[in-house]
């Protein structure tokens, strides 16, 4: 079926009725001459009119023929056309999967090279007419010509970005929706099953991916520090493994610079190392593999923050909050002492909770004040509720809590919200709870996330520390409401509290305010990129309807042939030129033969 | 040689002397509608304008000779008839017939043609001044019956410029003043296979002319008359 690029220039071939229209109303009624010798005319005419007539239809015809190619070429006319080297102007988005899984070894060659060969194969196929798009795992669209796409493949690094294939695509397509040319989808991927999920495609989608299958391999999924901070006389550090194989793998850890330790582990279990103790302070932690086909989920890091356990004043006659800190307290999480006062306003550190008796709330609300604190309690509200999901605290019941107000522009110092309002926020060393921790008022002393909550909220909320943190390169991480600065190493980025931070590489970063390091986030690549095991053509054809897979050495005969239709413009502006000069040497033959 | 004068006196004497032949021409002019055209009436003159003129120089030349000289002219019937006369003054009645001419409406030469053997017992000469757009078959056939009976004829076939190259507008309808007949054409797609038209049709009076020893001449109205005169009246041309 033919198609056409600029349709609505099809209108001009209202144009090709001018010759004929010419024609037609060169047909008025001519003026009389007195000629005696019209006998001859008539002769003339008798013998010759079959041939002018021919002429002049023939004239007609290229004329109208010239005006109709010339218009149709102007649509630019497309032709479904298989197998055959030139295609028409189309549109291409070619998504190339440089995700960490890709960085995977295959007989000597990385798999990113033998994506990075076809998609250059691809755009070799490209012509100055196409329109073109890059899409990789940092999931920026980059339009370019076909020598500057070609330019940014071969620097394409391995990201370490995890790419899920579906939202790509959708991408795509949302890519080429705004397109008039004809749109096609290559993606250039390991095709891991673990990265494919469903996308509605309205464009032709042709999948290259290897032919080969991947090998074994095993990766780090998770490092686990356990609960912050640590005391001087050290930690445990859990690791679990993710991947193919089932024997056991020798996992090494280290803490700082101290020497590191080493356990066996197997994939789907955990093994558990202790670590030395080391003076208070930020620690970066890490866990390796020894080297496989994939290298970039063989190292793991995490932060360990290492300080003496906050030395509580809590209030015996609070039974829940007694009972709570008697086990942190057995479990050396706490000790006695007046650095943090649990319950109530108090001089140092304080951990306040709303009074039992709303007649008190006055001279609480007074005594913050005095105190410079920003936040007060407000009017009370008896409703159930639940406290929104956060890294501090799940999802928590409340039945009864009093709204926190506070003085100032903004939502500074909120920690926890219930139904988007603040529930637990602080102020300079006191922290303010909306509710009391009792069954009455809420689940939480009751619910399992009791204990590290409490752990927390003496250990680091109440010191202005906030907590630790863990995301993916290239995912959102949400700021607290203090931090100025985000650093890494030797490089430093200064951000907006309660912004979010894109960590860009796998690593440590640690959250300033002021002088303080008071949290820190890890940045380290998704666990799913460990398994290599690709999805099956037919998982692939069932989550993207009328995908055509072909291995990576196929792909570029597959990407433009498949979809792609031949250009009809050269032919048509061949013909009209071809129309334009056989009309021009019949009527000058024909002319010079009349005089 | 005179002998009577060698025998006399032994003496060779060549004796030169003159004999003068009365001829009897006629002359049949062609007045129909078709001969009052003229293509460029500034510059050229109407063919019967122009055959007017050429005529009276004609039998002033034959009558100088002392050759009876006659007139008819004709239109769709035969219009006047001069009969031939010797007389030199017979040019000034020739003169007041041709200043009465005026074009009439179609054109039958036969019954003009036939009327000459009326006017010329003896043989004579007939001469023939028309524009031939008339039934060719038909004069033809008149102008063989004059050559049967000894006449020599002359024809003076008289051409406009403007009827030998096809020229006008981009596009017009051409009408036959006669018949009204009309065409409606572009001259400029026209020009090339008209003129082939005239060409074969001069040749084909020429060819009927010659095959009936009849002289044909082909006289445009832009040529001197003088050099028709010469061409038309020169023995050769007479005798086809």
């Amino acid at each position: 079926m033919i198609g056409f690029l600029h349709p609505w220039a099809l209108a001009g071939l209202a144009a090709a009725a001018i010759p004929l229209l010419l024609h037609l109303l060169a047909r008025r009624e001519p003026p009389t001459v007195v000629f005696p010798a019209v006998r001859y005319l008539i002769t003339t005419t008798r013998e010759h009119q079959r041939r002018l007539k021919l002429q002049h239809l023939l004239l007609l015809l290229f004329r109208t023929a010239l005006i109709v190619a010339l218009v149709l070429s102007a649509a630019g006319p497309t032709l479904p056309r298989r197998g055959v080297a030139g295609h028409a102007p189309s549109a291409l988005v070619l998504v190339v999967d440089n995700s960490p899984s890709s960085g995977v070894v295959v007989a000597g060659t990385s798999r990113l090279s033998q994506i990075q060969a076809a998609a250059r194969q691809v755009l070799a196929r490209a012509t100055p007419d196409d329109a073109l798009w890059l899409l990789a795992a940092d999931g920026v669209p980059r339009r370019g010509d076909r020598q500057a796409l070609l330019d940014q493949v071969g620097t394409l690094p391995l990201s370490s970005r995890r790419l899920d294939l579906g939202a790509a695509l959708g991408l795509a397509g949302e890519i080429l929706a705004g397109e008039a040319r004809p749109g096609e989808i290559a993606l250039l991927t390991d095709l891991q099953a673990s990265a494919v999920s469903p996308a509605e495609l309205h464009v032709p989608l042709v999948v290259g991916r290897p032919d080969g299958p991947p090998p074994p391999n095993v990766g780090i999924a998770r490092l686990e520090t356990g609960p912050q901070p640590w005391s001087a006389d050290g930690g445990r550090l859990t690791v679990s493994l993710v991947g193919d194989s089932g024997a056991g793998t020798p996992v090494t850890a280290r803490l700082g610079t101290r020497p590191p330790r080493q356990a066996l582990a197997r994939v789907g279990g955990g093994a558990v190392l202790v670590m030395p103790g080391v003076p208070p302070g930020w620690w970066d932690a890490d866990a390796e593999l020894d080297p496989d086909e994939l290298r970039l989920d063989d190292r793991r890091v995490g932060v360990v923050r290492v300080a003496a356990v906050a030395r509580v004043n809590w209030d015996s006659a609070s039974r829940f909050v007694a009972a709570a800190c008697e086990v942190l307290e057995s479990n050396r999480r706490i000790a006695r002492g007046s650095e943090v006062t649990l319950g109530r306003l108090a001089r140092g550190s304080s951990i306040v909770q709303p009074p039992e008796d709303p007649a008190a709330l006055g001279a609480l609300n007074r005594a913050l004040a005095s105190r410079g604190v920003t936040w007060r309690y407000g009017s009370p509200l008896i409703e159930p509720a639940t406290t929104d999901s956060g890294a501090l605290l799940g999802r928590v019941r409340v039945f009864r809590r009093y709204q926190l107000q506070t003085a100032q522009s903004g939502r500074t110092g909120v920690l926890a919200t219930v139904n988007g309002a603040p529930w637990l926020v602080r102020s300079a060393d006191v922290v303010l709870l909306g509710s009391r921790l009792e069954p009455a008022w809420t689940d939480l002393p009751v619910s399992a996330g009791f204990m590290p909550f409490m752990d927390a909220l003496v250990n680091r909320l109440a010191r202005g520390e906030v907590s630790l943190a863990d995301g993916a390169p290239g995912d959102p991480v949400a700021l607290p409401d203090l931090v100025s600065e985000v650093r890494q190493g030797e490089r430093d980025w200064h951000v907006e509290g309660g912004g979010v931070f894109r960590p860009g590489e796998p690593g440590a970063y640690y959250l300033v305010a002021g002088d303080d390091t008071v949290g820190a986030i890890t940045a380290n690549i998704d666990p799913r990129e460990s398994l290599l095991a690709p999805a099956t053509d037919a998982q692939a054809r069932r989550l993207w309807k009328d995908a055509r897979l072909v291995s990576l050495d196929e792909v570029a005969d597959a990407v433009f042939s498949g979809a792609a239709r031949g250009d009809l413009r050269g032919p048509l502006l061949w013909l009209a030129l071809v129309l334009a000069l056989a009309e021009t040497a019949l009527a000058s033959l024909w002319r010079r033969q009349a005089r | 040689m005179d002998w009577k004068i060698l025998g006399r006196n032994d003496r060779l004497y060549v004796t030169q002397f003159e004999e003068e032949t009365n001829l009897r021409a006629m002359v049949v002019c062609d007045a129909s509608r078709s001969m009052a055209w003229t293509g460029s009436p500034e510059t050229v003159l109407p063919k019967l304008a122009y055959a007017q003129r050429l005529i009276a120089a004609l039998s002033l030349v034959l009558l100088r000779q002392r050759d009876a000289t006659g007139l008819i002219t004709f239109d769709d019937d035969v219009r006047t008839v001069l009969p031939p006369r010797a007389r030199l003054s017979h040019w000034r009645q020739l003169l007041a017939t041709l200043g009465a001419l005026e074009a009439g409406m179609g054109t039958a030469a036969e019954p003009a043609l036939r009327r000459v053997v009326n006017q010329l017992r003896r043989r004579g000469l007939v001469v023939f001044v028309s524009d031939l757009l008339l039934d060719r078959d038909l004069a033809l056939k008149a102008l063989r019956f004059l050559r049967h009976r000894g006449h020599q004829v002359l024809v003076l076939h008289l051409m406009d410029p403007g009827e030998v190259l096809l020229g006008g507008p981009v596009e017009a309808r051409f009408e036959d003043p006669e018949t009204r007949a009309a065409v409606v054409l572009r001259p400029r797609d026209w020009a090339a296979p008209y003129r082939d038209t005239v060409r074969a049709v001069v040749r084909e009076w020429k060819l009927a002319c010659r095959r009936h020893g009849i002289a044909y001449h082909r006289v445009t109205t832009d040529t001197p008359y003088g050099v028709v005169l010469r061409e038309a009246l020169a023995p050769s041309s007479r005798t086809a």
